[in-house]
């Protein structure tokens, strides 16, 4: 159903626009409780509006619509992985020690993102190639990941330029930029073989293979996407804290899971799109912004976070059903 | 003739026996222990290896339940919050009418099977993917940590609970005694019940079952209910092991009890598996743990070493079969 969506982006336009117009409406319900929100954060903190505002929002969103991407990317080829938190604290912490030294900011930024490539690309080829399940092995990963996070650095520290930190996580957008390039990117990707039969590898591994599809190859790739976005995502805290921290991407496995899941991914390879996962990880983030504003105990916070997400994944089951 | 046959037939059956998963597991612990103990002479000691049967007497009930959820085709990822749950409230519960502490144990187990029997009727009647169901339950009793515990450690005065993480009847602990009884009536009710049959069908195929007459959601709500109590069981023996109960004393029992399940053969996508499996993965993460302190490394590659070892071990029994 969905690998068929994507050649027909190159072919005929008609046909694209339905193809977008579908995928946009059975998104329509989640976009529209994002535009309540996002009125409702508006009203809330009327700075919003501001250059300055707007940008400490993205900010506070970037890295996890990063995860949710790299997350979402997992689990459209039938995949999950547990170890993004670990991936995260990896990214900072390689971010935060190498920056400052004589690699500098280009170097640093190259060692994050071959780390990233390579573990995930590794992760990929012992889940395919050795046949195990992806959560198992991604456990584990986020065991052996947090370990060499600690290895790196043993207790918060480290430093990332000031000058980074100004141009990520100062009073210009330039992270809302960086994800506008990440998400063309994407686009483009999903035109290539590989990205093109991500959809197909997810829904059915097998007729796909049949078809003269390089599953293990796509599968390894995504992977290698994944670990990559996880990896960005831990500069980019890093970044805003100034420092790195071997344990702070802790808490993104499990929220990278809720945005993909808010934002309609199924399970089972093959549902949904990138721009669900983008906004589901947009409404989880406004979320949080939100009750932080309206003054909620972090009690409060926890207890209207877990309703909330099983009342939006439970909704639109039971839609679906009756 | 007839011997020779009933021969034949022992044979088969030793041989299934010693190429079954349960079994192999079992024997790497005791391979393991045999090297270790070569390597290292405390190692094999009885008061050692004793020791770590009792810690994996925690790991084994908080798998208990996950088993059962695994094999039904859904994961819990509550389990860590659960046990938090059962060590935390359970010395605010205690009553002084009761000086033997047995209400306040057993009304910790009734709430966290009621805990449980959320997360069932969540994933059974709203339809919501257990991993997001599980996961919202954990993040929604993490504020109820904060309300009833407050970030402090709380100490019990529970006698019955310090009884249980600390006699040793006849030089076997305690908490040995009440992770064999459990499995035993584990083991009974997945292999020797219509209730072990409907969890093991629902979680093959989950469409037959519905169509051939298995009460899908019953048996679902069932299957986390029972993995509520048992986490609450394992956070009671815990609280007994560390006499205080405090946020967070639960963390690490969420992936051991995964790994367990899965060292021990059971697929991760249901259907397939068995708790006498679960038991011998169990000792071996303890195992492994012990034997990586032994190494006297860092935290850093404490975490590697563990990370890596599950992985091999994991070549033993978790892999897939060709799918082409």
């Amino acid at each position: 159903m969905s690998g068929a969506t994507t050649p027909a982006e190159q072919a005929a336009p008609p046909l694209y626009w339905q193809v977008q117009r579908r995928r946009n409406g059975d998104l329509f319900g989640l976009f529209a409780v994002v535009v309540v929100f996002l009125a409702a954060y508006g009203f809330l903190f009327p700075g919003f509006f501001t250059l300055p505002g707007f940008a400490k929002f993205t900010q506070s969103w970037f890295p996890l619509a990063l995860v949710a991407m790299a997350q979402a990317i997992l689990m459209l080829t039938g995949g999950i992985s547990l170890a993004i938190g670990a991936m995260v604290s990896l990214g900072a912490v390689i971010a935060a020690t190498t920056m400052a030294g004589p690699l500098g900011v280009g170097g640093g930024t190259a060692v994050v993102a071959l780390a990233g490539l390579g573990i995930g690309a590794a992760t990929g080829l012992i889940v395919v190639k050795l046949r195990l399940p992806a959560i198992v092995v991604t456990l584990a990963g986020s065991f052996i990941v947090g370990g060499a996070a600690l290895l790196i650095l043993p207790r918060p520290g480290g430093a990332v330029p000031m000058w980074l930190s100004d141009m990520l996580a100062g009073n210009t957008p330039v992270a809302f930029l960086i994800l506008v390039v990440i998400v063309v990117l994407w686009k483009i990707y999903l035109a290539t073989p590989l990205g093109l039969a991500i959809y197909a590898a997810g829904e059915n591994p097998v007729g796909a293979y049949r078809s003269g599809i390089r599953v293990d190859r796509v599968l390894v790739s995504a992977y290698a996407i994944s670990g990559l976005l996880s990896a960005c995502a831990g500069l980019f805290v890093a970044a805003q804290t100034g420092s790195g921290d071997p344990v702070i991407g802790t808490a993104f496995t499990l929220n990278s899971i809720a945005a993909a899941v808010l934002g309609g991914i199924g399970f089972l390879g093959g549902q949904g799109s990138m721009r669900g996962a983008l906004a589901g990880s947009l409404l989880l983030s406004l979320m949080i912004s939100v009750m932080f504003f309206l003054g909620f105990t972090p009690v409060a916070q926890y207890v209207a976070q877990g309703l909330i997400i099983i009342g939006a994944v439970a909704i639109p089951q039971f839609r679906r059903k009756r | 003739m007839n011997s020779s046959t009933s021969a034949a037939s022992f044979t088969r059956r030793a041989s299934m026996v010693l190429r079954s998963r349960p079994f192999l597991t079992f024997a790497t612990v005791l391979l393991v222990w045999a090297v270790a103990s070569v390597m290292r002479p405390g190692f094999g000691a009885f008061g050692h290896l004793r020791y770590l049967v009792e810690l994996a007497s925690v790991i084994g009930l908080v798998a208990a339940g996950q088993t059962f959820v695994v094999i039904a085709g859904g994961i819990d990822l509550s389990i860590a919050a659960i046990v938090t749950v059962s060590a935390v409230s359970l010395p605010l519960l205690s009553i002084d009418a009761d000086p033997t502490g047995l209400t306040a144990i057993l009304a910790t187990l009734v709430m966290t099977t009621f805990i449980g029997l959320g997360n069932g009727l969540g994933v059974a009647y709203l339809r919501v993917h257990p991993m997001i169901m599980t996961l919202a339950m954990a993040t929604f009793l993490q504020g109820l940590l904060i309300i009833i515990a407050g970030g402090s450690a709380i100490s019990s005065q529970n006698p019955l609970v310090a009884w249980l993480g600390n006699a040793r009847p006849a030089g076997i602990p305690a908490g040995v005694f009440v992770w064999l009884g459990v499995s035993a009536l584990v083991l009974l009710i997945m292999h020797a019940t219509p209730l072990g049959t409907r969890i093991y069908a629902i979680g093959a195929n989950p469409l037959a079952s519905r169509l051939s007459g298995v009460p899908l959601q019953a048996t679902t709500t069932v299957v986390y209910a029972i993995s509520g109590f048992t986490a609450g069981l394992a956070g009671v023996l815990l609280l007994g092991m560390n006499g205080q109960g405090y946020v967070g004393i639960g963390d690490p029992y969420l992936l051991a009890s995964i790994a367990a399940v899965v060292l021990g053969g059971t697929s991760i996508l249901g259907g397939l598996g068995t708790y006498a499996g679960t038991m011998p993965g169990a000792l071996l993460l303890v195992t492994i743990t012990a034997l990586i302190t032994v190494v006297n490394a860092s935290a850093g590659w404490r975490s590697i070493l563990f990370g890596s070892l599950v992985l091999i071990l994991l070549l033993l029994s978790g892999r897939e079969k060709v799918r082409r």
